[in-house]
C-alpha cells in the first residue's frame, strides 16, 4: 500500500509540476552541440530554436539559424542579443566566464552530456523534454532509440555466433589528407563496436597516424568521414593522399564506407540507428 | 623621412580616438541598446541618481559585460605596445616584439600545461579554470623570461645579442613542448588551446581584471620614467653608459615590465600579436623615435586599437565573435606594410 | 684628472696593454698614434671604464674611475666612439641634446649648449634634418658635436676622449673637428684623441703617445715624438720630418 500511494503522490506532484511550468516554459532557445540540436529539432522543438552553434548542421534547416560560433568560444553578448529563454549546450560548451554572465542576465543555462552511451541519452532527453513540455514524447523516443539499439545488438550477437567480427579503422580528415584514427574513447569508436565491428586502432582519442602504421593495421572494412569533401570524391582524395590504403584487404575487396562526420560530434544523436543499422550490413554482407 | 605630425596633435588626437573607442565599446555591441538607454545605464553605473525603471538590461549588459571588456580592452592594447616599446628599445631594433625575450612562448606553454594537464586530470573545477590558466600562463610567461635573461647575463652583464639569441632557442623549445602537448591533446582540448592561442577579450570578469590593471598602472608609470634613459640606449649601450645612465639596471627594468606587462596581458586575454610590434613602429613614423613621445603615444595608440579590433571582433559575425588576435592582426599586417612603403617612397 | 697607472689589459692569451703610465692634463691634447692593432681603442675603452684592466688603475680627481656614480662621472668626462649604430630617426639636435641628459640645466641653457656644439662641429645647418638622412662624415660631426654638448663649454676638470673623429671627415672638416677640439681644450678641458693623420697630430697636439704592440714607444711633444727613427720602428715607414713653413710645427713627409 504504501508504495503505491508513494507513486501517486509523485505522479500528482509531475502533473502539477507540469501545469505550473506549462506558461513558463522557454519559448526562445539557443543550442549549442550538434547532437543536442538534432534531438531538440526531433523532439519537435525548430520552431523556438533562435540560434545554434557550428556544431549543429542537422537537419539542414538549423543552418539557416543566426551562428553563435564555436560552442567552446561562445559570446556572452552574441548569445543574449537573440533573448533566450535557455541555452543548452553540453559539459564542452564554455568559457564558464562567459556561461556566468549568461547566467547572471537570467537566462537558464542546461548542461547536458555529451557522454557516447545511452544513459546520458536518457537524461539528456529527459530533460531536453521537461523543457519542451513534452516529457512523454521524449520517454517514447528513447524507448524507441534503446528498442533499435538493442534489437540490433542481439542480430549481431547471432551473427557473431557464426562469423568473426570484422577489423575495422574509422578516418576522419579533410579533403583526404593526414586523416586522423579514432581510437578508444572516441564516439566513432562507439559507433564501429555497436555496429558490430573490431577497431584495429587502440590509441586514445583521435590520433594521426603514419602510413606504414596505416598500412601496417589492413582493416577488412574502412570507414571513412571526410569533412570538405563527399561521396566518391572524398574517396577518391583519401586513396590519393594516402597510396598506402591501396594495398588494404577493404580497398581490394571494394569495403568502403563513408560516414557522415557530423555524427560523431557532441554525444549521440537521434540518426544514430539508421547509421548503425547500415555500418552493420556493411559489416555483415553475407547477412541479408 | 619627415615628421607627420607635432607630439601636440598627436596626443590630442589620439586621445580623442581612445575616448571614441571607449565610447564605441560601450555603446555597440551584439545587443542593441537605445542610445539613452546606455547613458542613464552609464549614469546609473557611476552612481548618479537617474531612475532605473526598465533599464536592469541595459545595465546589465553595459556594467557587467561591456565596461570589464572595454577596460581590459584598453589595458591589454597599453601593456602591449608599452611592452614593444621597451623591447625595441632593448634590442635597438625597431622589429623586436615582446615575444623575443620568450615571453608569449612561455605563457603559451603555462597555458597548454594548464589546458591539457587540467583536461588528463580530469578537468579542473570549472570555478578555478580560468584562474588556473591565467596564473599558469602569467607564471611560465615570467619563467621563460626569466630564463632568457639569465642565459644573457655573462659577467655581470646582460648580453643584448646572446639574450636575443637565447630567447629565440627557449621559444623554439617552448613551442616544441606546446606542440607535444598539442599532440597528446585530445580533439576538444586543442580547440580549446588553439582558441586561446588566437586571444579574446571574451568573457571579461572585473575579478579577473584587477590583477592586470594593477600591472598596467605599474608599467605605464615606471616605463614614461625611463623615456631618456631608452633615448640614450638606442644610441648603444656604451654610449648610454658615457651619458650616465645605469644601463644594466635599465636592462633589467626593461625585461621585467615586459615580462610582467605582457604575461599578465596573456594571462588574461591569450595571445594577441601585432598590438607590440606595429604600435610603436606607427607612432615613430608619425612622430619619431623620442620616448617622451613615444611611449606615452603608444599606451594610447595601443588601448584604442585594441578596442577597434575587439568592436570588429564581436560585431562581424555576431552573434558569434571572432577571435581578436585575427583582427589584430588583420588591422595591423596591411597597415604596417603601407606605412612601411610610404615612408620609402 | 684623469691618471692611468702601470696599466695592463690581457684578452686571452694576447697581452694588450702593457704597463702604460700617463695623466691627462688640463688645457692639453694628448694625441694616440700607432699602427692598427697597437691597443689605442683598447687603451680609450680601459680609461672610459668599458674594459677593465688586468693589471694598474684608472682614476679620476683620484678616485677609481669605476667607484663614480654614472651620471657625476658623465658631467666631467665624454667619450666619442668610432662608429656609432643609432638606427633610429631622430633629429639631429635630438641627437645633440642627449649629450645634456647627464646634467640638470634647464631647458633654455641646454638649447643654447646644443646651438654652440652645433656651431662648433660645423653642423650647424644640419639642424631638423633626420639623423638618418646624414652621410657617415655627417653623423661624425653630429656625434662631435653631442660629446662637445655634454662637457660644454669644456672649462677645467672636463675630460674628452676621441676615437679617431677625422676618419670619415673630407680634408676640410677633418681641420675644423681638430679646431673645435683644440679650442675645447684652450678653454681648459683635457683631451685624448686617437688620430692616424701624424700631420694632423703634429699640428693639433700638445702631445703624442705612441703605442707599439701595447706599450708605449714614446710618450712627449710632436718634435720629440714624430721622428723618422721613432717612425720607422713604429710604422716601418720612411719619413722626412720638416718644421711646418708657416707654423712651425714638424711636417711628416713620405719618402
Amino acid at each position: 500500500m504504501r508504495p503505491r500511494a508513494r507513486l501517486i503522490a509523485l505522479c500528482a506532484g509531475l502533473v502539477f509540476n507540469t501545469l505550473a511550468q506549462a506558461d513558463t516554459l522557454p519559448q526562445r532557445w539557443v543550442s549549442a552541440g550538434g547532437a543536442l540540436s538534432e534531438w531538440v529539432a526531433a523532439l519537435g522543438g525548430e520552431q523556438k530554436l533562435v540560434g545554434v552553434d557550428t556544431t549543429s548542421q542537422h537537419p539542414q534547416s538549423l543552418k539557416a539559424l543566426p551562428s553563435i560560433g564555436y560552442q567552446r568560444q561562445l559570446s556572452a553578448e552574441g548569445v543574449l542579443s537573440l533573448r533566450p529563454d535557455v541555452l543548452v549546450g553540453t559539459e564542452e560548451m564554455g568559457p564558464p566566464p562567459v556561461l556566468a554572465q549568461i547566467r547572471g542576465a537570467g537566462v537558464k543555462v542546461e548542461l547536458l552530456s555529451s557522454k557516447a552511451d545511452l544513459g546520458a541519452v536518457e537524461t539528456n532527453l529527459q530533460q531536453l523534454g521537461r523543457l519542451l513540455g513534452n516529457e512523454q514524447q521524449a520517454q517514447q523516443l528513447f524507448a524507441e532509440y534503446r528498442q533499435q539499439l538493442d534489437a540490433l545488438q542481439g542480430k549481431i550477437k547471432q551473427l557473431q555466433n557464426s562469423q568473426a567480427a570484422p577489423g575495422v579503422i574509422l578516418l576522419v580528415g579533410h579533403a583526404g589528407s593526414k586523416p586522423m584514427i579514432a581510437g578508444k574513447g572516441t564516439a566513432g569508436d562507439w559507433l564501429l563496436k555497436q555496429a558490430g565491428a573490431r577497431n584495429l586502432a587502440d590509441n586514445e582519442g583521435y590520433k594521426n597516424f603514419s602510413v606504414e602504421a596505416l598500412a601496417a593495421l589492413d582493416p577488412d572494412v574502412l570507414v571513412f568521414a571526410d569533412r570538405s569533401l563527399s561521396g566518391d570524391q572524398a574517396l577518391q582524395a583519401l586513396l590519393k593522399e594516402n597510396p598506402a590504403l591501396n594495398a588494404s584487404r577493404a580497398a581490394r575487396n571494394k569495403r568502403m564506407i563513408e560516414l557522415d562526420p557530423t555524427l560523431l560530434v557532441g554525444g549521440l544523436g537521434p540518426r544514430l540507428p539508421s547509421t548503425l543499422q547500415s555500418l552493420s550490413q556493411a559489416f555483415y554482407p553475407t547477412a541479408q | 623621412m619627415n615628421r607627420l605630425v607635432k607630439p601636440r596633435t598627436l596626443f590630442v588626437t589620439l586621445t580623442l580616438l581612445c575616448l571614441l573607442a571607449i565610447w564605441l565599446s560601450l555603446a555597440l555591441g551584439p545587443v542593441s541598446l537605445p542610445l539613452i538607454d546606455t547613458l542613464r545605464a552609464g549614469a546609473r553605473l557611476i552612481g548618479l541618481p537617474v531612475a532605473g525603471e526598465g533599464l536592469e538590461q541595459a545595465e546589465l549588459i553595459l556594467g557587467q559585460i561591456r565596461l570589464p571588456r572595454t577596460l581590459l580592452g584598453l589595458t591589454v592594447g597599453a601593456v602591449l605596445a608599452l611592452s614593444g616599446v621597451a623591447m625595441q628599445g632593448l634590442f635597438r631594433n625597431p622589429l623586436a616584439d615582446p615575444g623575443l625575450v620568450g615571453v608569449s612562448a612561455g605563457a603559451a606553454l603555462g597555458a597548454a600545461v594548464a589546458i591539457v594537464g587540467g583536461s588528463w586530470m580530469g578537468g579542473i573545477p570549472e570555478v578555478f579554470a580560468p584562474y588556473l590558466l591565467s596564473l599558469c600562463a602569467f607564471l611560465g610567461g615570467l619563467g621563460v623570461t626569466a630564463l632568457v635573461y639569465r642565459l644573457g647575463r655573462r659577467d655581470g652583464q646582460t648580453n643584448v645579442a646572446t639574450m636575443l639569441l637565447a630567447g629565440i632557442a627557449l621559444t623554439a623549445l617552448a613551442g616544441a613542448a606546446v606542440g607535444l602537448f598539442t599532440y597528446l591533446a585530445d580533439d576538444a582540448t586543442l580547440r580549446t588551446l588553439t582558441f586561446w592561442n588566437l586571444g579574446s577579450l571574451n568573457g571579461a570578469s572585473y575579478l579577473r581584471l584587477w590583477p592586470l590593471v594593477l600591472v598596467a598602472v605599474v608599467v605605464s608609470l615606471w616605463l614614461p620614467r625611463r623615456a631618456q634613459a631608452l633615448n640614450a640606449l638606442l644610441l648603444g649601450e656604451s654610449e648610454a653608459r658615457h651619458l650616465g645612465i645605469e644601463v644594466e639596471k635599465l636592462k633589467r627594468e626593461l625585461v621585467f615590465c615586459t615580462a610582467l606587462g605582457v604575461g599578465a596581458a596573456v594571462a588574461a586575454a591569450g595571445l594577441i600579436g601585432f598590438i607590440g610590434l606595429v604600435v610603436p613602429h606607427l607612432v615613430r613614423l608619425l612622430a619619431g623615435p623620442d620616448h617622451r613621445v613615444l611611449l606615452p603615444a603608444s599606451l594610447l595608440a595601443g588601448a584604442s586599437l585594441l578596442l577597434f579590433a575587439d568592436l570588429i571582433a564581436r560585431l562581424a559575425l555576431a552573434p558569434a565573435e571572432l577571435p581578436i588576435g585575427i583582427v589584430t592582426a588583420f588591422i595591423g599586417a596591411p597597415f604596417f606594410l603601407y606605412l612601411l612603403l610610404r615612408g620609402r617612397a | 684628472m684623469l691618471r692611468v697607472e702601470n696599466l695592463s689589459l690581457r684578452r686571452g692569451a694576447n697581452q694588450v696593454l702593457s704597463d702604460i703610465s700617463l695623466a691627462l692634463q688640463p688645457g692639453q691634447v694628448l694625441g694616440v698614434l700607432g699602427p692598427n692593432g697597437a691597443g689605442k681603442s683598447s687603451l680609450l675603452g680601459v680609461m672610459c671604464g668599458e674594459l677593465n684592466a688586468s693589471q694598474g688603475r684608472v682614476t679620476l680627481d683620484d678616485r677609481g674611475l669605476s667607484d663614480w656614480p654614472g651620471q657625476q662621472r658623465a658631467q666631467r668626462l665624454a667619450v666619442l666612439p668610432q662608429v656609432s649604430s643609432l638606427g633610429f630617426a631622430f633629429k639631429v639636435e635630438e641627437v645633440v641634446g642627449m649629450g645634456r641628459l647627464p646634467h640638470k640645466t634647464g631647458l633654455e641653457r641646454d638649447q643654447q649648449i646644443i646651438d654652440a656644439a652645433l656651431q662648433a662641429a660645423d653642423a650647424g645647418h644640419l639642424v631638423g634634418r633626420s639623423y638618418l638622412a646624414l652621410s657617415g662624415g655627417e653623423r661624425q660631426r653630429v656625434h662631435l658635436a653631442r660629446v662637445l654638448a655634454q662637457l660644454w663649454p669644456g672649462e677645467d676638470g672636463r675630460i674628452l676622449l676621441l676615437d679617431e673623429p677625422t676618419s670619415m671627415l673630407d680634408p676640410l672638416h677633418q681641420h675644423t673637428t681638430l679646431q673645435a677640439v683644440r679650442e675645447f681644450a684652450d678653454r681648459g678641458a683635457a683631451v685624448m684623441v686617437i688620430l692616424h693623420d701624424l700631420n694632423l697630430a703634429a699640428r693639433y697636439c700638445d702631445r703624442i703617445l705612441l703605442l707599439e704592440q701595447g706599450r708605449a714607444h714614446a710618450l712627449d711633444t710632436p718634435q720629440q715624438v714624430l721622428r723618422p727613427d721613432s717612425l720607422k720602428a713604429v710604422f716601418g715607414i720612411d719619413v722626412l720630418v720638416q718644421p711646418h713653413p708657416e707654423r712651425g710645427h714638424p711636417l711628416i713627409i713620405a719618402r
